[in-house]
């Protein structure tokens, strides 16, 4: 059973999601702090396999930690579980800022229930894929190699030599789906049909923010990629083995 | 709430808007003692140089305050939209998922029920704001009532309180009324829907500030002659004596409330101190400190 953690400070919202989730066969438990949610989530620095749970829905607006500062400091303890924002602030800079701290989703308020229910089964179904326990595989390999770096899909990080770096759900299906169109020139519009799953509403920018993300783990130089092309107008490419 | 981007890009224009100001300033006053020195001989002249500077300081300082005030207007204005924003969209997305759960789901009948009240709930909430709203609107453009009409305080007081007492689940008399006054002891000429708005708005904050230990107390009594004061007493978190004043201006809120978990809009108090004026009276607050509670009255004329 996949266990949900709902950061939610008004009591009402907090309680017609727990019905719902419950009723679709989820455990789902409430925090109403951000404070609180952190330290459901994260054990004194030291993430304990998500503490259990598979994805969190998090409010942005919080007494006290907003939801941006709690997904910050959950990629910043190396907490990777799939967060998807809930918030009235639909505002494109403000998704774009919760894109930036780390969340994998975001949600405005008021919602339809049928598409909140949708996409957190979407978050857990590529969480599913990327750990290579379901039935429904999407890549072949769990492991790939590339320049001196070495990807692991299945835990979700980024080996180079020694050093790991580890990857948000989304970086890593993002780099994954590149990595299967290595060669191809891939548009935003695709990347974000084919990894987020969303068709309309969301800016395009949201996959440069992950590009750049991206970029700053595996290229030598961000600025001047040369593994993560950009393909002006159109979108990106990735190149295993540069010519020079 | 933490301060967002574009609240980042205010201070700094702040601070920037600052910077040019006093350099200007220097630039002038520097300017005006080297013609003072050039010209210290001649008195006319120097005379005129150094009122031609005098004017040119004070308007620079002046521009300069005007555009900071102008900048934090702004800032607050930002934070009023976040918090309407908040206030409207919370109860809709509550009802909204309310309603598509009675839709998609059988529940039980008691479950059912719970949901319906938790959406009454809601809509009334919405309501709360909306007419917070457009009464702001409202009383913040006439000067005057338009048909004034005699108006029993103590009854009003007793709707208010009645009302507050069923918003916030209140049962033990936590809001109370000090010396019973007698109905149509005190009668102001007015707007009643204002008047009750007015106090309700008091009645509120005292319980929304109060934390959890509610204790309220409500008194109406006659000053000097002519007027008549419904001041509201708490024993909540209290206000700094520099924050006085300023909590009645529109869209202000409490930094200590921006933290805590009051809602609300920076409306209220600003609809109270507005009401007093135009029914020809006043609105001011006293705190003995910050933790130490607070009391507001609303001041008005008695029906001559």
């Amino acid at each position: 059973m996949s266990r949900v953690l709902i950061v939610e400070d008004e009591d009402h919202l907090a309680a017609g999601l727990k019905l719902n989730l419950e009723a679709e066969g989820y455990a789902a438990d409430v925090e109403d702090t951000g404070e609180a949610a952190l330290a459901r989530l994260v054990d004194g620095g030291a993430p304990a396999a998500g503490r259990g749970f598979d994805v969190v829905l998090l409010d942005v607006m919080l007494p006290g930690l907003d939801g941006f500062e709690v997904v910050r400091r959950l990629r910043a303890a190396r907490q990777f579980v799939p967060v998807m924002l809930l918030t009235a602030r639909s505002h494109t800079d403000d998704v774009l800022r919760g894109f930036e701290a780390g969340a994998d989703d975001y949600l405005p308020k008021p919602f339809d229930l049928s598409i909140l229910l949708a996409r957190i089964r979407g978050l857990l179904r590529r969480r599913r894929w990327l750990r290579g326990d379901g039935t429904e595989r999407a890549v072949d390999a769990d492991e790939y190699s590339f320049a001196g770096r070495r990807v692991d899909f299945r835990n979700q990080v980024l080996r180079r030599g020694r050093a790991e770096q580890p990857l948000t759900l989304m970086e890593a299906t993002l780099l994954r789906y590149l990595v299967q169109h290595a060669g191809e020139t891939v548009s935003r519009r695709t990347l974000l049909e084919e990894v987020w799953g969303v068709r309309q509403d969301t800016d395009t920018r949201t996959v440069d923010n992950f590009v750049a993300r991206l970029r700053r783990y595996l290229e030598a130089e961000p600025a001047h990629p040369r593994h993560l092309l950009t393909v002006r107008g159109v979108g990106y490419r990735f190149v295993a083995e540069p010519d020079r | 709430m933490r301060m967002d981007r574009s609240g980042g890009n205010r201070r700094r224009s702040v601070v920037l808007a600052g910077l040019l100001g006093v350099g200007l300033i220097a630039v002038a006053v520097v300017l005006n003692i080297s013609f003072i020195v050039n010209y210290w001989r001649t008195g006319l002249l120097l005379l005129l140089g150094v009122l031609s500077f005098v004017v040119l300081v004070g308007g620079l300082a002046l521009n300069t305050a005007f555009l900071i005030r102008e900048i934090r207007r702004s800032e607050q204005h930002d934070a009023f939209i976040h918090a309407v924003t908040h206030e409207l969209k919370t109860p809709l997305a509550s009802i909204k998922l309310y309603l598509q759960t009675l839709r998609q789901r059988e529940l039980p009948a008691d479950t059912r029920r719970g949901i319906i009240d938790t959406m009454l709930d809601d809509s009334d909430r919405l309501q709360r704001t909306i007419d917070q709203i457009l009464l702001a609107g409202k009383t913040g453009t006439a000067r005057r009532v338009d048909n004034p009409t005699d108006v029993d305080l103590t009854e009003v007081v007793g709707e208010c309180i009645s009302l507050a007492g069923k918003r916030h689940n209140l049962v033990n008399g936590e809001v109370e009324v000090i010396g019973r006054p007698a109905h149509g002891e005190f009668v102001v000429q007015g707007d009643r829907e204002e008047l009750v708005a007015a106090v309700t708005n008091l009645v509120d904050n005292a319980v929304k500030y109060s934390g959890d230990r509610v204790r309220v107390a409500v008194n109406v009594a006659k000053i000097g002659a002519r007027r008549v004061a419904v001041s509201v007493r708490d024993q909540g978190m209290g206000i700094t004596s520099h924050e006085l004043k300023r909590v009645f201006r529109r869209f202000y809120r409490l930094p200590a409330a921006l933290h805590s978990r009051v809602r609300g809009t920076g409306l209220g108090l600003s609809i109270v101190l507005a009401v007093a004026r135009r029914h020809g009276g006043r609105a001011y607050a006293d705190s003995r400190g910050f933790e130490r509670g607070s009391t507001f009255t609303l001041e008005l004329p008695l029906k001559s």
